[in-house]
């Protein structure tokens, strides 16, 4: 069932891709034997023949971790995105700190040294790189304006 | 012998006390990268990668940094299997089968050296074929027009899944979405906006480094949480060593067999590093069946899969080296590394940048030799490092990614684009479709376009120039066969390598 839904999806981009090349302007200069539209038809093509195929003759199913597992990646992701976002605003040391802390613990260590993790591996990292490599970080809140 | 005369300069490029430092600190990290449980070589050089770039190296040292890492992670893959019956990479697995009898009977130490020693004997061997027959395929290749370019990179997709690969349509797939999404950004010949939908960001393409650092290691970071592998494994301890000389000269013959069979199978496309170990084992089990006691610790049984991976991880260097088309997924990421500084692999950066070859291959002998020197006595620290837990070790690898992406364009869409890729990576994974084909498709998609435009160009839009030659029809061949193959071989291959597994762990 899983390849069925994925040979669909792939199926629909291959014909959305497909469809786009189809529409891109004719390259300045006139057409030529082959365009910039040529390369993508064809790849569209064997994306679209591959999901048929895999639609028609799909793999046995692999298990999806539902509920509680799940819920744990998703947060994962939440975590990985908040991190991304919050990184400049608040500063690299107190995001990694956050970020890779809540990782640590959600992933089974105890609180405490889950975010001592975080704060050590932030200040670690953000002294190599603004020191030893000269690669500045964003240091955010922690900034003494 | 002018090669030679190329090594000589190799060696004075990379014995440079800056080289020289990059290679030990290369070694180093690439063995604890290796060891490491859920951090694999492509993984480890991928998040490297960044990090070379964003320090500002010269492309001589940077290559000799990540080759450094990357013959150090055959070295370490092995640390893991004997102490913990995990393979800390695929073609590690072997290794488990007689290691780990060898560790429960209080001969850690031992097999750890034995295998070191068989690691170095098989990188030699394949250091030395590289030699050898890169310059003369560099030549060869030389010959090719953009017709049969184009079907090598049909073949180099074709024999990616590889013998052992399962579903070769999923590998196809895989390649089509690869090669779909380097046709993003301005065509390079035309000037055309293809699927940019005018975001700015999109124009110049999307980055494949950022790509390759979310697709393994963000998508590993969600594999370890859903498996909830936190913990980690418990592990057998080391003993104080008692190796004799007599010791290291019975293992030397299965260490040559296992050099060269494993650098074979690394220049075959689609064969590679598990199936080196793999050949290597089993042809050493089949020779000295009767008077080797294989699967329960004997030391032939940990030097044969190890030469034969070493081996096949240099063998695979060939084709990357000289065709600019590797063979699995690590050289994949090396060779993203030469199209980020600006080389364009194949045969003629044999001529064009000679330097950076013949240095990176004199870095290879010289990581050996302090590998060699550094997996002796010093396996006790990998050892002490591996005890880290996996929920400390990821989070901090998944910060490490980000620092090296984030320092590369100091852009936060990059970082959101690195967890996209993860959480595709981590569907992609679930679903059996294998990651290094989209990988390499990315890397090798502006390249085959261009060779395609070329040919048509040449035949004035006629189709049948890409069969036009003997050799192109002889490249198409071999692709067929190679999707083909895994389908009437694998299963039977695959069987025979878990049946092995399995017997040890009974």
């Amino acid at each position: 069932m899983n390849d069925r839904i994925f040979g669909l999806l792939m199926l629909t981009l291959a014909v959305a891709y497909g469809w786009g090349a189809q529409q891109f302007p004719e390259p300045f200069g006139g057409a030529e034997s082959i365009g910039p539209e040529t390369f993508p038809t064809v790849l569209s093509i064997v994306l679209a023949l591959s999901s048929l195929y895999l639609i028609v003759r799909p793999d046995p199913d692999q298990q999806w971790p539902w509920s509680r597992t799940g819920a744990e990646m998703v947060l994962a992701i939440v975590i990985l995105c908040l991190y991304t976002a919050l990184l400049e605003p608040l500063g690299f040391i107190v995001t990694t700190t956050a970020a890779v802390g809540t990782l640590c613990w959600r992933m089974g260590s105890k609180p405490v040294r889950a975010y001592v993790t975080g704060l050590l591996g932030g200040i670690v990292v953000f002294a190599l790189f603004n020191f030893v490599l000269e690669l500045p970080l964003p240091l955010g809140i922690l900034e003494v304006a | 012998m002018e090669s030679l005369g190329f090594l000589m300069q190799g060696f004075g490029i990379a014995l440079q006390p800056e080289n020289l430092m990059f290679a030990v600190l290369g070694a180093f990290l690439g063995t604890l990268i290796g060891a490491l449980p859920g951090l694999g070589p492509a993984n480890g050089v991928a998040i490297l990668i960044p990090l070379a770039f964003t320090l500002g190296l010269s492309p001589e040292t940077s290559l000799i940094l990540l080759t450094s890492v990357y013959a150090g992670a055959m070295y370490g893959g092995r640390i893991s299997s004997i102490l913990l019956n995990i393979p800390g990479d695929e073609p590690a697995m072997m290794t488990c089968l007689d290691g780990y009898p060898m560790a429960q009977k209080g001969k850690a130490a031992e097999a750890m050296a034995i295998s070191a020693i068989a690691s170095f004997i098989g990188s030699l061997i394949a250091t030395i074929g590289l030699i050898v027959m890169a310059p003369w395929l560099a030549s060869f290749a030389l010959t090719f027009g953009p017709a049969e370019y184009f079907a090598l990179f049909v073949l180099a997709f074709a024999t990616l899944g590889g013998i052992t690969g399962k579903n070769p349509v999923k590998t196809l797939m895989a390649a089509a979405i690869g090669l779909m999404i380097a046709t993003v950004g301005i065509d390079g010949s035309t000037g055309t906006q293809r699927y940019t939908f005018d975001v700015l960001e999109l124009f110049e393409g999307i980055d494949f480094i950022i790509a390759i650092v979310g697709l393994f290691a963000i998508s590993e970071l969600l594999f370890f949480i859903e498996q909830h592998a936190g913990e980690g494994k418990p592990m057998i301890a080391m003993n104080k060593m008692t190796l004799k000389l007599k010791d290291i000269v019975a293992i030397l013959p299965t260490s040559f067999r296992g050099g060269v069979l494993g650098f074979i199978s690394g220049v075959l496309p689609g064969a590679g590093a598990s199936l080196g170990s793999f050949i290597s084992y089993t042809l050493e089990k089949k020779i000295l069946g009767k008077k080797g006691n294989f699967g329960e610790g004997d030391p032939r049984g940990v030097a044969a899969p190890e030469a034969g991976n070493n081996g096949a991880a240099s063998g695979a260097l060939v084709p990357m080296l000289t065709l600019g088309v590797p063979g699995s997924g690590t050289t994949a990421v090396l060779l993203a590394m030469l199209i980020s500084l600006n080389i364009t692999p194949g045969p003629l950066m044999f001529t064009q940048h000679g330097d950076i070859v013949w240095g990176v291959i004199a870095a290879l002998l010289i990581g050996n030799v302090i590998l060699l020197l550094m997996n002796i006595p010093m396996v006790g620290i990998f050892v002490k490092l591996l005890s880290v837990p996996p929920k400390y070790l990821l989070p901090v690898v998944t910060m490490v990614a980000f620092v090296g992406i984030y320092s590369i364009s100091h852009s936060t869409f990059d970082l959101y684009f690195m967890v996209a890729f993860g959480v595709a990576g981590y569907f992609l994974r679930k679903l059996d479709i294998p990651l290094v084909p989209v990988i390499l498709g990315m890397l090798l998609g502006p390249e085959m376009e261009k060779n395609l435009r070329h040919a048509m160009q040449l035949s004035d839009g006629d189709w049948t120039i890409l069969i036009g030659s003997p050799l192109a029809v002889t490249l198409w061949c071999i692709a067929i066969a190679g999707l083909l193959l895994p389908v009437i071989v694998g299963p039977i291959l695959r069987r025979r390598m878990s049946a092995a597994k399995a017997a040890t762990d009974a």
